[in-house]
């Protein structure tokens, strides 16, 4: 019996250690924000980035505004990421990461956009 | 009697050479595209043996520029030997990069070499990409939909419009896209892109655009020329 809840535990532990690696390609929600998000909100999260060009239809959000970041809830932020503008009634220049990111990696970067904007989400 | 068969003979010998020479020919672009591509030191850069094992992003930055084990399900011939010729920057920033702007410093090959490299790489193919399930270069409503309002794609791919170059500047040029990529290859990947590209700076669309609108997105790319 002990045996049994042994490999049982085992087995579980090996699927969400193999599992987890296999989604996640960066070590931290600094590599994931640097890699995907940088990209139209810039490397200091000013909403920078080099696809903030003049001709596009929106700006990208400036991370670093903490003023309207905290207007924000976790679940905003959350569901932003994962679904991308569209599915949260916002621009779809913002595209959903969902598929790209796991959730836990979705809930670190909520955690490093706290940093960025100093701010905690309603 | 005899000057007749000697007239086949010879004939008979003229035709076997057209054949052999023919089937050389045939051979020595591939053949000697190879052996130029592993001179030029290309393979420094550019991965041919697929399929490509990245498993992080460390992995994905060590590579210096495109994968081409795919080369040939990716590219269209023509435009592929022009632009060996005469090779201008397909993404605005260098590879793997969002800081450095792209160098333009791509080696040119001479127009022999090009058109062997040319045909050396459309030998390089993927079975994860399927022939003939796009159709090139029709226009696309529905493609156009998903590219401009369901999903912002020119946010990252610069576009022409109104004969102005606008969008995003972090993913690959599609202002000519349609010269360049094969509309087969970009519904691939937009529908396993692990099997292309496993490491990306792009969203996967995977599970959120559907196979139609994936066909549908990659059939209006092509129309880009």
């Amino acid at each position: 019996m002990l045996k049994r809840i042994a490999y049982t535990v085992l087995a579980i532990l090996f699927v969400t250690v193999f599992l987890g690696i296999d989604k996640s390609f960066a070590a931290s929600a600094e590599e994931n924000y640097k890699w995907y998000c940088s990209q139209c909100h810039g490397l200091k999260g000013d909403g920078k980035g080099i696809n903030a060009t003049p001709d596009q239809p929106v700006n990208p959000k400036n991370h670093t505004d903490t003023a309207e970041m905290a207007k924000l809830s976790v679940s905003d932020v959350e569901n932003v990421i994962r679904d991308g503008g569209a599915a949260t009634s916002k621009s779809t220049m913002m595209p959903p990461f969902g598929k790209a990111l796991s959730d836990a990696e979705i809930k670190d970067l909520v955690t490093h956009l706290k940093k960025l904007c100093k701010c905690s989400f309603k | 009697m005899k000057g007749i068969s000697k007239f086949f003979a010879g004939a008979l010998i003229a035709f076997m050479l057209v054949i052999i020479a023919g089937v050389y020919q045939s051979e020595a672009g591939p053949a000697e595209g190879k052996s130029a591509f592993t001179s030029k030191n290309c393979g420094n850069c550019h991965l041919t043996a697929g399929p490509n094992t990245d498993k992080t992003f460390a992995d994905k930055l060590k590579h210096k520029g495109p994968d081409l084990w795919f080369a040939g399900s990716k590219f269209k011939k023509d435009w592929l030997t022009g632009w060996l010729k005469d090779p201008k920057p397909i993404r605005p920033m260098g590879y793997n990069s969002i800081e450095k702007k792209n160098p333009g410093n791509h080696p040119k090959l001479s127009g022999k070499e090009a058109a062997d490299v040319a045909e050396y790489l459309m030998t390089l193919t993927s079975k994860d990409v399927a022939k003939g399930v796009v159709e090139d270069g029709k226009p696309n409503i529905q493609g156009k939909i998903v590219f401009e309002k369901t999903q912002g794609c020119y946010g990252c791919h610069p576009v022409m419009k109104a004969g102005k170059v606008v969008g995003g500047l972090s993913g690959p040029s599609f202002v000519d896209a349609g010269k360049r990529l094969q509309g087969d290859f970009i519904y691939a990947y937009l529908k396993n892109p692990k099997a292309l590209i496993p490491v990306k700076r792009m969203p996967t669309y995977e599970g959120i655009l559907n196979d139609n609108q994936m066909k549908a997105a990659a059939q209006y790319i092509t129309t880009f020329k």
